[in-house]
């Protein structure tokens, strides 16, 4: 354990009467500022430099399968009637749900005072928007005629003179999607600016100073502009805090408000939502337990932030799995035959293999984070993150697909087989997101100094003053 | 200090180390009665608006207002989108269905309210500002690492360059600076500005393109960039392809498909008419049928046929009943009022008087299924004309009901009334009753004239005409019946008697 933690301090202990430390060793502000500046300012390494070419050689694959698919048409897709949704929609739903960790973390924990949130909100943010970006792109070419993906917003056309369908679900959802990815890209730019101001002031080069001080606005540090700045980050949290949980409720509308077995139920909302934040927090923690020790960030990512998500990832893993409980008592007790018939198809028809995939990954794992050492082990972590992202696309895959495949009609029931262009999407959508996340380790700020200096302003009055007093 | 005296003086900046010095001395600046002061520091200092005596913003409201706007902003673009400029009804909901347009207010509430947050913060902020004079000090570039920072302006009403920095000297701080103008180059490069030129200058051409497109005529073919619907990619008759086995793009007929115009018909059969004696009696109202089985489009010759051709229908037997004119009324009860002059075409044309089937008991009970479904309804399973829609015309005293016939009358009989007569009438009808040549296919109507045949048989037989090994079968079975009906019609008789008494 003292391994996994460098000064030997083990600050996942509660001590009566003390806060824990969240900021390890003997620490100042300007020690901060030069780990977090570090990780931009010097050299990359090897390991970044590989992980880049191939995020990017990803990234490529993904623009050339896309190009083929608008040249040749959807057909390149397993999509096949009446699998419409296919593979394109189970990534859209899957990445949706990677991006809500980073905004809840602001925004929401931001709200309840949780302060360990302050060494690890940036770069959660950033995943979100990265993830954002990556669920952005799949309904935008699933539309089918991709270049005119723009008939989706309300203008004034002279060509269809006609608006869109505002009682449609699937317009709320460009809505939802839409305005969640601009505020979670304003709330990140926000909070990024007093760093961004760090790092220019830190620039030895003239281009680079010139650069982060145009993205830095002039941010000279005055304390009317820290007290507005806070003022407004305090709004923008509690106006992200409802978008976040909007957000995977309007994307679960787009199964709820149809008429599918197996879709229709008012249960999806709250399940879609603890699903996001279940599948966002692992992601969070699958690339930030390799990154904190690539980086150095150990001392401000530390085991305690470790064992808090992990903890946030017990619980709603729990609330999933009692979801899907839940589902099959409905199913039962509703007395629906379609319903019913969805369900036990789900568990024992051609697709059991991908529904119990889901149960092991999403139900079983986490339960391991009732035991402590499981929560304070770095590698044990990763590996239990990562397969609740395979629980996790599964679970969408379960959904999209199984209702699909075998509705109503069981003259039109068939089997889903992706084709090797729906493979290389969602590969190369890795590929947009590493490539996004590493740019960003080596460009921004990956913690956010100006919290963690007063997080460790705070630690210093209370040592100073006593605990007990403020 | 020389060279400091030509510029203008902006105000005195002290640094400090820590927090808590920082707050001490916000303090004692603020009692000494300084009003334009500002701190500066790597993060946000809890406790500096009262140390310093700043006031709360306003930012609140501006957010507040925002999101009002967004809401009202995001309700009336849908109302006036879907309900007021281009109205329609989804799945029976009203034109405002306002839970329906929830989710999208909502989302633009949040939206507009967050621009107003970020936007508004920067406005109040005065950002972004590059130009500062405090950062003309390079070691001010540590208030974004771990000093703070205090500074008086010089537009301060006690400012006093001596007083300040004296106070300054009093806070324990090691560092004080004059702030001064910027005297470098506020000169934009050049070479910025014809970049800035060219991104814009590139950036309209394919504005200009799409304008000039859109605004002139052309009588060059649309240029396409993505093909859409507008070229299909349907094969050539002659061309090959890989999705068959056989190579060919052109599929061959399926089995049993007839060209137009190719099909042999036999004209008797499909009519009830001999044509061959129709021909030697009117040559060109058989040429009519005939053509009119062959080619069910619109005769476009100028001869007219005899029946008005206002009504077109596609099928060929209904085309039929014009030309053989059936509309004309001649047989059957309301013979008399038949015009007396000229005889009817129904009189006059050839019938065929025999059925052409072959008559078997396979036949006989396809005509029975037939005669079932479609003609007992009205002339009753027996052909008594007395089936359940005439019980009910009956009932209701329908004043514009003209009884169905029955089947077993003399009128109806062989030899007055031919097979093929009696076919024409059940393809295209007959005073209330309808054609029934688009539901019933010709032979099964044949089978229905065979049945119909049997039944008037059945109707008016006598028991010599039954064979003798089942005569006394049906004998028993008669009197059995009889006896029936006798203790029936008393029992009812008894019981009409005795309830005028229980009245």
């Amino acid at each position: 354990m003292s391994l996994a933690i460098p000064n030997g301090l083990d600050n996942t202990v509660e001590r009566p009467g003390e806060r824990a430390p969240l900021v390890l060793g003997e620490t100042d502000y300007h020690e901060i500022t030069e780990t977090v500046c570090q990780v931009a300012e010097r050299k990359p390494s090897t390991s970044w430099v590989i992980g880049f070419l191939v995020s990017f050689a990803l990234l490529q694959w993904l623009g050339i399968c896309i190009l083929y698919l608008i040249y040749t048409g959807v057909g390149v897709w397993g999509n096949r009637s009446p699998i419409f949704w296919g593979w394109p929609i189970v990534n859209f739903v899957f990445w949706v749900g990677i991006g809500h960790a980073g905004t809840l973390i602001s925004a929401i924990l931001f709200l309840f005072r949780q302060e360990w949130r302050t060494s690890i909100n940036r770069a959660a943010e950033a995943m979100t928007i990265f993830a954002v970006a990556c669920a952005g792109t799949f309904p935008g070419i699933h539309v089918g005629r991709a270049w005119l993906a723009f008939w989706l917003a309300p203008y004034p056309s002279l060509n269809l003179w006609m608006w869109p369908q505002f009682r449609s679900p699937l317009l709320w959802d460009v809505f939802a999607v839409s305005t969640y990815g601009t505020v979670s890209l304003l709330f990140w730019y926000m909070g990024m600016v007093p760093d961004l101001a760090t790092f220019r002031d830190r620039s030895k080069n003239k281009w680079r100073r010139m650069a982060y001080g145009i993205l830095s606005l002039g941010w000279s540090g005055s304390s009317r502009h820290w007290m507005r700045y806070e003022k407004a980050y305090a709004l923008l949290a509690a106006l992200a805090a409802p978008l976040v949980l909007s957000v995977n409720t309007i994307v679960s509308f787009d199964f709820a408000v149809s008429q599918v077995p197996g879709w229709h139920t008012t249960i999806f909302p709250p399940y879609f939502v603890a699903g996001a934040i279940f599948s966002g927090f692992a992601m969070v923690l699958t690339l930030m337990i390799p990154s904190r020790k690539m980086l150095g960030l150990e001392k401000l990512i530390t085991i305690r932030h470790l064992d808090n998500m992990c903890k946030i990832i017990l619980a709603t893993g729990s609330m999933v799995g009692l979801a899907y409980g839940t589902e099959f008592f409905i199913a039962w007790y509703g007395q629906v035959q379609e319903e019913k018939f969805a369900f036990i198809n789900r568990a024992f028809g051609p697709y059991w293999w991908a529904y119990w995939t889901m149960v092991t990954c999403n139900v079983i794992s986490p339960q391991l984070f009732w035991v402590k050492k499981f929560r304070t082990t770095p590698w044990i972590i990763f590996i239990i993150t990562i397969f609740v992202n395979i629980g996790m696309w599964f679970e969408r895959f379960v959904i999209v697909v199984t209702s699909l495949s075998r509705d109503y009609v069981p003259s039109a029931w068939a089997y889903f087989s992706p084709t090797w262009v729906d493979w290389s999407m969602l590969i190369g959508s890795f590929g947009l997101f590493m490539t996004l996340f590493l740019l960003f380790c080596r460009l921004m700020p990956v913690i956010n100094m100006a919290e963690t200096k007063s997080t460790l302003a705070k630690q210093i009055h209370l040592e100073e003053h006593g605990y007990g007093n403020h | 200090m020389s060279e400091n005296n030509e510029k203008k003086v902006h105000g005195i900046v002290a640094e400090y180390t820590s927090v808590d010095s920082l707050l001490n001395a916000c303090r004692r600046v603020r009692d000494a009665g300084y009003k334009k002061t500002d701190a500066f520091a790597p993060f946000a200092v809890h406790g500096i608006e009262k140390a310093l005596g700043i006031k709360p913003t306003v930012l609140p409201w501006i957010v507040f207002g925002c999101g009002a706007v967004g809401a009202i902003v995001g309700l009336t673009m849908q109302i006036w989108m879907n309900s007021i400029d281009y109205p329609y009804i989804i799945s029976g909901k009203p034109m405002i269905s306002l839970p329906a347009f929830i989710p999208v207010a909502y989302e633009l509430t949040i939206l507009f309210a967050a621009f107003g947050a970020f936007f508004g913060m920067w406005a109040l902020n005065g950002l972004p500002r590059f130009s500062n004079p405090i950062f003309t000090d390079p070691r001010f570039d540590r208030v974004t690492d771990d000093r703070f920072f205090l500074y008086i302006d010089a537009k301060d009403e006690q400012f006093d360059e001596a007083g300040v920095r004296q106070l300054f000297g009093d806070t324990g701080t090691e560092y004080i600076q004059t702030v001064v103008d910027d005297d470098s180059s506020s000169k934009v490069p050049k070479g910025f500005f014809i970049a800035w030129a060219a991104v814009i200058g590139l950036s309209v051409i394919p504005v200009l393109v799409v304008l000039k497109m859109r605004l002139t005529k052309s009588s060059l073919p649309r240029f396409h960039v993505f093909f859409d619907m507008d070229f299909s990619p349907a094969k050539d008759a002659q061309q090959t392809t890989t999705l068959f086995a056989d190579g060919r793009a052109m599929r061959p007929d399926v089995a049993g498909t007839v060209a137009r115009g190719d099909m042999l018909i036999d004209m008797d059969y499909m009519t009830g008419i001999d044509m061959e004696a129709l021909t030697q009696v009117d040559a060109r109202r058989a040429e009519r049928l005939v053509r009119s089985f062959a080619d069910p489009s619109p005769q476009q010759e100028g001869e007219q046929p005899p029946v008005a051709d206002t009504e077109e229908t596609s099928a060929p037997a209904e085309k039929t009943a014009e030309e053989t004119g059936v509309q004309e009324e001649a047989t059957g009860e309301t013979e008399s009022a038949a015009p007396a002059a000229a005889p009817s075409v129904m009189d006059t044309t050839p019938w065929l008087t025999q059925n052409p089937l072959p008559l078997n008991k396979q036949l006989l009970e396809r005509g029975q299924t037939y005669f079932g479904i479609y003609c007992s309804v009205c002339h009753g399973l027996n052909g008594g004309g007395n089936g359940l829609v005439n019980r009910r015309a009956q009932k209701i005293l329908a004043t514009n009901w003209i009884p169905p016939s029955k089947l077993n009358q003399p009128t109806l009989a062989q030899d007055v009334y031919p097979d093929g007569k009696l076919f024409n009438t059940i393809s295209n009808g007959i005073r209330k009753m309808p054609g029934y040549a688009a539901q019933i296919t010709t032979r099964d109507r044949w089978a229905i004239v065979a049945y119909v045949r049997a039944l008037q048989q059945s109707q008016n037989a006598s028991i010599n005409e039954v064979p003798a090994a089942e005569r006394e079968a049906i004998l028993k079975q008669q009197a059995e019946v009889k006896k029936q009906l006798e203790e029936q019609a008393a029992a009812e008789a008894a019981q009409a008697n005795a309830e005028p008494g229980d009245n």
